[in-house]
């Protein structure tokens, strides 16, 4: 049934639309009084093999992002993928995964995919472009390449190193680069200062007692290094003590015990004023201790403290820069590191595995200016959407127009493609075949789950195009692991392989370098003053899109931003007493202009962030963005030849203002004790959670009790739980407007709270779904028996018998229920329909739903034990966010069986029952995050 | 003069009266029969099929196991249907020029699937699960009724929420030993019930009856 009632503007109902609405209600009464048709059964011509029906299958592959591998496993039911979990063999994954894979799925199933290869404009078959190719590539070997250029997608996958070779072979004169809009091009510097050669630093938090940030965001966009951190941030002898310096508030700075917000154009000084304060303290080279120092009194204690305290612990500490930070910074860091005796403990070297150590400004400016010379002829892309991410000066656009034969291959008919004489559609990494590369240098084989969806070709394929290799993508990766392996062995080896995710041995050796003193202090002394003065324009990596390839990402548009809580586009981070001066408030429009580009985007007022810096998160503004929220394209304030800190931006009202769609109304806790924090002083006063006295008598659960339990010391705020809630409920997208009026569905939230004055505010963040109360309030209200408990202490959410009271959601005091007001669920066209587990029902208009403790798993997990004849064992099942989470703060389990992990951490001293006092006594316990400060800087 | 209201006027309004009462009770009562009535549940009806399949015949005449066929009732959520080169299996070799099985050799040699007719279906809200039921005793009979006699398939159960739920309340005259899960005419020896409740044990037969065990 279309719906009665307009998306679009639900709030208008006119007299026809009302009148229309009580017939439909009227029908859909008499609707129950006739069975639906009987569906169908379509059985397979010939069983694959493996398959049964209506069980999934479990394929291990790998996701590749920023370059490097996340292993992976997917679910597939029937052939169709519904689930990505992480690979607990992968070194990076460790079982857990990010936003960005549980996305991935919309990736694949997003209806608004490329499905033709383009000949400017014009359809054209796969044939066609192989032809033109292979012309092409015959007259390009006849001059050996001159005029050919590849920019490609940054990777460490062996099989597109084995064609780049085999290119670089047959046409010697060709230019093979990667380029990215993101690349960590600093950090390859900053190791070429430090030790001579550009090294691929890793960083292992797990062997860190004192962690130093600058401006990174680690905990946020890598799993295993937020794994390590989380696991020193629970008490006990192994907690670590973390200081986070930064611009912008970010997951790893909520974690800090010490955060200071400083203007990302100082930190460069604040790690000069590092380095020297330990060359002081430690034995270490003259040139170092000569280095001036320019921070402020308030910065100054800051680093004095710090280095005391990295100084006390010498071979456990670490000290990580981000990769929006200047070359020096890395090189300090280093210095640092080498200062402390930390390399080969809390922070490793290898040799690069990815193709090109440099991938950035630097690589498109060749490019850029070798198209304006007229030297290239032919031009393949395969990195993503040049023309928007490329710094604007380039004038990239204009310029791919006048290359005579250009290839662009990309997910979607983005700018590039428009300017491309060549558009190719790209395959998704579950539709094709390849190989990838963790950043340890475990490699995994890329294995397709399913045919390509709309057609659809790989970066092997287009690169094998010009090798004129006619082999499909499946064979040239076997062939480049058959190369090194011995025939007998080979099919045994690719078989394991296939099925771990990971091919043994793989990981690349460390290396142990010496750093260079003299270089970086040279580097050190030529870094730039303690600025202050204009306002500083911070662009960053977005948490959610990346560099714009996931803002056509439904699902990621609608995730509440880690930080700011913000859905659908991006806003200007500013701090409270900066947007005062300026007579800003949230929502404001505001022009940013650097030089003659001007940038229209709102305001968002965020404590924490640095005064005089506004913050822009990148990728957003694109062609592809959902068309009425684009947000503002950070990539067009790239001026002054500065990527990431923009020094003397203007900011100006724009005269307009918006609604914004954030999901959280109130960020201060006012003094309540909701999200619970202690310093490790205050732990021993904890006592663990009292059972309130009840009117109710108690109930008895002789089976199995579930119950689950959040370490918020543990959480960073980085949302994977979300997004993996909403793939694993098919839980609907509501879009800008509805998120607006406070109708977003997701079952999980993560509220961030703050405490403490707004210039440097303490955040916490603590993600909250249905405690599953044992005295629940929604089901004493409802008058339909909807909401009811299990055998098991479950609070049930029957979709068939609610009628949308909305009594339930009234009298939850913890407000996780969500209402359809629309028919969200059943909206999805056919294709977007393949997303849905079919282990959930999909819910329509007018019910209440809420999160059920993955019930589904629950009663999945249960039925496989019986039928095996085995009895649940602690960790057969595990809810959709605890796989997810990167950090392990969600533990689910049975309550009933005092061994299991779940018990173990309800009788933990720091458990507390959420709004205890109100009686509900929930079934989810959370636990007080630890602080651990440094009483030199202790307040007073 | 004649009187406004015959004599008879009384009986006609009593008659009225009981009548209104009635209509009020049939309004409400007569859509609950009817949603229990086999009208709607749908049972004995038979469903016209791309290929007239005779259970009677495979079950009875040719004594093949249920599992043969519905391979995945032991293990998956869904009995399964038999994919095309299963039923070729035999029919490469038996009745392999019958004009009845054209649709069956065109499926194997296009590629394209059969499309059987749904008979048993429950709603989408619930989660039946085969492999379950069959572990823990519960026979194909006992919901499909003696499919050995059925030339064409129908729903023999009325498969409402209340025949599921009088047997996950007391599910004790409901089980068969594992061993007899698809004998067609089962009939217990001796105490059907004492029967019944020593596979309970033997099985670990729990009796489920929150909403989440199959709606979710």
């Amino acid at each position: 049934m279309p719906p009665l009632i307009s998306d679009e503007d639900p709030g208008a109902v006119s007299r026809r639309g009302f009148l229309q609405l009580l017939g439909g209600i009227a029908a859909a009464g008499l609707e129950g009084c006739f069975r639906a048709p009987a569906g169908e059964i379509v059985p397979y011509v010939r069983t694959p093999e493996g398959a049964v029906p209506g069980n999934p299958l479990h394929y291990a592959t790998a996701l590749s992002l920023d370059g490097f591998a996340l292993g992976v496993v997917a679910t597939s039911y029937e052939g169709r993928p519904v689930k990505i979990e992480g690979n607990p063999l992968h070194p990076e994954s460790l079982g857990a995964t990010r936003i960005f894979e549980q996305a991935s799925l919309f990736q694949l199933y997003d209806p608004a995919r490329a499905r033709d290869a383009l000949e400017r404009g014009e359809p054209r078959a796969w044939r066609t472009f192989l032809d033109a190719t292979g012309k092409r590539a015959r007259e390009l070997r006849s001059r050996r390449g001159a005029g050919l250029w590849f920019l490609l997608e940054p990777g460490a996958s062996p099989t597109i190193a084995a064609l780049r070779a085999r290119l670089q072979e047959a046409l010697p004169e060709c230019r093979l680069r990667s380029w990215s809009a993101l690349a960590p091009d600093a950090a390859s510097a900053g190791a070429r200062i430090a030790f001579g050669r550009p090294l691929e630093a890793r960083i292992a938090p797990a062997r860190a007692e004192v962690i130093a940030v600058l401006d990174d965001d680690f905990a946020q966009d890598h799993v295993r290094e937020a794994r390590e951190l989380a696991d020193r941030r629970v008490p006990g002898p192994q907690l670590c003590r973390l200081y986070v310096a930064e611009a912008r508030p970010s997951a790893t700075g909520t974690l800090a015990d010490h955060r200071l917000p400083i203007r990302a154009g100082r930190i460069e000084a604040l790690a000069v004023a590092l380095v020297k304060t330990l060359a002081d303290r430690l034995p270490s080279p003259p040139e170092l201790r000569a280095l001036r120092v320019s921070v402020g009194p308030e910065e100054a204690r800051w680093v004095q403290a710090l280095a005391a305290d990295l100084a006390s612990r010498p071979g456990a500490g670490l000290v990580v820069a981000g990769r929006r930070q200047p070359p020096a910074v890395h090189a300090a860091a280093h210095a640092v590191n080498a200062l402390l005796g930390n390399l080969g403990a809390s922070v490793t070297f290898r040799a690069p595995l990815l193709h090109d150590p440099l991938a950035g400004r630097a690589v498109i400016a060749e490019l850029a200016a070798a198209m304006a010379a007229g030297a290239v002829d032919t031009l393949v892309v395969s990195a993503y959407n040049p023309c928007f991410g490329a710094p604007p000066e380039l004038d990239f656009a204009a310029k791919l127009l006048q290359v005579p034969f250009s290839v662009y291959l990309g997910a979607r008919a983005d700018e590039t493609a428009a300017a491309a004489t060549w558009f190719l559609p790209a395959a998704h990494p579950f539709e094709t075949w390849g190989d990838a590369r963790g950043s340890d240098g475990t490699a995994s084989i890329v294995q397709p789950l399913l045919a390509p969806l709309f057609g659809g070709v790989s970066e092997v394929d287009l690169l094998a195009a010009f090798l004129g290799d006619p082999r499909p993508a499946h064979e040239i990766v076997r062939a480049t692991w058959s190369a090194s392996r011995p025939a007998p062995d080979f099919g045994a080896f690719w078989q394991r392989s296939l099925q771990r995710g990971v091919v043994d041995g793989t990981a690349t050796p460390e290396v142990r370098p010496e750093p260079r003193w003299d270089a970086i202090a040279g580097a050190l002394h030529a870094a730039a003053p303690a600025a202050s003065g204009p306002i500083e324009l911070d662009l960053y990596p977005d948490a959610k899109v990346f560099d714009g390839r996931f803002a056509p990402n439904r699902w990621l548009q609608e995730l509440p931003d880690p930080v700011t809580k913000q859905t659908w586009g991006n806003a200007a981070l500013l701090a409270p007493a900066t947007a005062q001066r300026l007579g800003i408030g949230t929502g404001d429009h505001l022009r940013l202009v650097v030089g003659a580009q001007v940038v229209t985007v709102p305001a968002l007022l965020l404590p924490g962030t640095a005064e005089d810096a506004v913050a822009l998160a990148l990728g957003y503004g694109g062609s592809e963005a959902p068309a009425d929220h684009r947000g503002g394209d950070g990539y067009r304030l790239r001026g002054r030849g500065q990527d990431w800190i923009v020094p003397g931006v203007r900011v100006e009202p724009a005269g307009g203002r918006e609604e914004l769609a954030i999901t959280q109304g109130h960020f201060r806790l006012e003094g309540r004790d909701l999200a619970r924090q202690v310093t490790v002083a205050e732990l021993p006063s904890l006592g663990g959670v009292e059972v309130p006295l009840s009117i109710y008598p108690p109930v008895d659960y002789p089976g199995h009790r579930w119950g689950l339990s959040i370490d918020l010391a543990r959480c960073t705020g980085c949302s994977a739980c979300v997004m993996a809630c909403a793939s694993e409920n098919n839980t609907p997208v509501v879009g800008h407007a509805e998120v607006v009026l406070g109708r977003e569905m997701h079952w999980l939230r993560i509220d961030r709270y703050l405490e403490g004055p707004d210039a440097a505010p303490e955040a916490i963040t603590m993600p909250l779904m249905c405690v599953h109360c044992e005295d629940a309030p929604c089901e004493y209200v409802c008058p339909v028996n909807a909401t009811v408990h299990s055998d098991e202490g479950l609070n049930e959410m029957i979709y068939n018998r609610c009628v949308g009271t909305r009594y339930c959601s009234n009298n939850c005091p913890y407000k996780v229920r969500r209402f359809n007001f629309l028919d969200w669920g059943y909206q999805k066209g056919p294709v977007l329909r393949m997303l849905q587990n079919p282990d959930v029902t999909v819910r329509s208009r007018g019910v209440m739903e809420k999160c059920t403790y993955c019930v589904q798993r629950i009663e999945r997990a249960r039925i496989d034990a019986q039928v095996s004849g085995r009895t649940l064992r602690d960790g057969d099942i595990r809810t959709a966010c605890q796989q997810a989470c990167p950090t392990r703060a969600i533990v689910f389990g049975d309550l009933a069986d005092a061994g299991s992990e779940v018990s173990r951490l309800h009788r933990d001293r720091r458990a507390y029952a959420l709004l205890g006092e109100l009686g509900t006594r929930p079934r989810t316990l959370h636990l007080a995050r630890v602080k651990n400060p440094n009483p030199a800087l202790a307040e007073g | 003069m004649r009187p406004l209201f015959p004599p008879g006027s009384n009986s006609v309004f009593r008659l009225v009266l009981v009548g209104a009462a009635l209509s009020v009770v049939t309004l409400v009562a007569a859509p609950m029969i009817y949603v229990r009535s086999p009208l709607h549940t749908d049972e004995n009806h038979v469903v016209a099929q791309p290929i007239d399949f005779d259970h009677r015949h495979h079950v009875r005449d040719d004594g093949i196991d249920c599992r043969f066929c519905h391979f995945s009732v032991e293990t998956s959520p869904s009995a399964g249907l038999p994919a095309t080169d299963v039923c070729l299996g035999c029919h490469a070799q038996i009745w392999n020029k019958s004009p009845l099985l054209a649709p069956l050799r065109r499926s194997f040699f296009t590629g394209e699937p059969l499309h059987w007719k749904r008979v048993s279906r429950v709603p989408d809200f619930v989660y039946f699960d085969h492999a379950i039921h069959v572990a823990k005793g519960v026979g194909c009979e006992t919901c499909h009724g003696r499919v050995d006699q059925m030339p064409a398939i129908a729903q023999k159960a009325p498969l409402t929420m209340g025949w599921c739920l009088d047997c996950h309340r007391d599910p004790a005259p409901n089980l068969r030993p594992r061993s007899a899960i698809t004998a067609m005419g089962w009939k217990p020896e001796g105490d059907p019930r004492r029967l019944g409740e020593a596979l309970m044990t033997a099985y670990h037969v729990h009796t489920r009856t929150s909403c989440t065990a199959c709606h979710r």
